[in-house]
């Protein structure tokens, strides 16, 4: 099992409100991608293979999700990191697919705290409506750095939980006599479906769909070519 | 115009403030308010009003707010009727909305994501990853800059500036590169997840690939695919718990 420090902990604390804030309010730019976010925590805990292969079943579930508008969608960063400091503590092939469940839990969960947040900036925002149609510079800006102080929190206490739940199941597998053998090759099975799925929404039909297949032709050849 | 740098900067956190009542709205007034500062001390009263409307109701894709915001600055300085500027900012909720997701979320990000699970699964590890998130960044830098930029120079032209840009063009072409990356990764990423395995363990993968399939694309809005991996990962617990 791979020891974890608290200064460990705390960075992944750290990184996990990082990567919160990444995906809605600052500044968009991948850091909340589940293959990101599982990769540097890998990096963090000294396993960074876990944590890219973590990453990788998480990312394809993530492929699936288009964020658009007001909808809740799970929130897939901060949930890696639980996940990889779970797998990482765990036998490395049973251990991947255990990271992911916690991973796929947690991500659920934390879409409905994103919902939170947003009634939570919408009852602030309310508050202040006559000051903002007064114009007042100041109000806007309190609302804005409360709406960003606000999500930090979210951040921070997502990964905290997914941390804490890492934490627990580590104690309880460890040692473990039956460890779930068939759950990493469930996991990359839907995984990679929830990928084809999303490819193949946003290909449509027609020519688009055309290249979809092709991708997939090539990849076939490709994946043969490099595991024989 | 002044404060373009500052602006430019906030609208990196644009949605820092989002909520179902003015959606991006706090954080368009917020990114607004180095661009209208000239205005408070030579018109109070249009600074207030102007800065109203730059927190009222908005909601766009985020990286292409800049040109809402920039079109919007420089039809107040140049005097536009405040009820002209709430019509140009509703006109461009939807079209640069759209634009922005079609691009950006189902364009961009997938064919960055799933070049960074080939490049993972082809053993570039740490480096490939920090090349994508590094090439992304840099690109969606220079397309919050281009967007501000653009509203600031053309103001309430700023519809025909975006129909001759780039945007429409790229945004309906996309989806062609993205389906053909998103192809390539599955299969070579399948393969090096499951590269210790045969037998019994890829049946059982391709199975629950293909159920998967079948239930997200033909069960249903309830079965999304994380549902689904979570009741298989149930099943799969109970099976080893149970199982003789």
């Amino acid at each position: 099992m791979t020891e974890v420090s608290f200064a460990v902990l705390g960075l992944l604390l750290v990184w996990g409100t990082a990567v919160g804030l990444d995906l809605v309010s600052v500044p968009q730019g991948l850091l909340s991608r589940p293959l990101i976010s599982a990769s540097v925590a890998g990096w963090l805990v000294g396993d960074l293979e876990t944590g890219l292969r973590v990453g990788a079943i998480l990312e394809l579930f993530a492929l699936d999700v288009l964020p658009v508008g007001a909808s809740r969608y799970p929130e897939y960063g901060p949930a890696a990191i639980g996940g990889v400091l779970l797998a990482a503590g765990l036998p490395k092939w049973d251990g991947v697919g255990v990271g992911a469940l916690l991973g796929l839990l947690v991500a659920m969960l934390a879409g409905y705290s994103l919902e939170w947040l947003r009634h939570a900036n919408a009852r602030d925002v309310h508050r202040h409506s006559a000051e903002l149609d007064g114009g007042s510079t100041a109000v806007i800006r309190r609302l804005q750095w409360s709406g960003l102080a606000r999500d930090a929190v979210r951040s921070s206490a997502v990964t905290a939980v997914a941390l804490t739940l890492a934490w627990l199941a580590r104690a309880q597998l460890d040692g473990a006599v039956r460890m779930p053998t068939y759950l990493t090759p469930v996991l990359v099975g839907v995984g990679l479906a929830a990928a084809l799925s999303g490819a193949l929404r946003t290909a449509g039909r027609g020519r688009r769909l055309a290249w979809l297949g092709v991708g997939l032709a090539a990849g076939v050849v490709l994946a043969v070519v490099v595991t024989a | 115009m002044k404060g373009k740098g500052r602006a430019l900067v906030r609208l990196l956190a644009v949605q820092g403030a989002w909520s179902y009542e003015r959606m991006t709205g706090v954080g368009m007034g917020f990114a607004a308010e180095p661009l209208l500062r000239a205005l408070e001390s030579d018109e109070p009263e249009h600074h207030r009003e102007a800065t109203a409307r730059a927190a009222e109701f908005f909601n766009c894709h985020p990286y292409l707010a800049g040109l809402a915001l920039g079109a919007s600055a420089r039809a107040e300085y140049e005097g536009v009727p405040g009820a002209q500027i709430r019509r140009l900012r509703t006109a461009l909720c939807s079209p640069l909305g759209a634009l922005g997701d079609q691009f950006f979320w189902a364009g961009l990000v997938p064919i960055m994501m799933s070049l960074a699970l080939v490049g993972v699964a082809l053993g570039a590890g740490a480096v490939g990853l920090a090349t994508v998130v590094i090439g992304y960044n840099v690109a969606r830098l220079l397309v919050t800059r281009w967007a501000l930029w653009t509203g600031l120079e053309t103001g309430m032209q700023v519809g025909t500036a975006i129909s001759a840009s780039w945007l429409p063009r790229a945004a309906a072409r996309i989806a062609a590169p993205a389906g053909l990356v998103a192809g390539l990764a599955v299969p070579v990423v399948g393969a090096w997840l499951l590269s210790p395995v045969a037998g019994p363990r890829l049946a059982v993968t391709l199975l629950a690939a293909g159920a998967t399939l079948a239930l997200v694309r033909w069960g249903g809005a309830r079965w999304t695919s994380l549902r689904v991996g979570l009741v298989f990962a149930l099943v799969v617990l109970l099976w080893t718990r149970f199982a003789p």
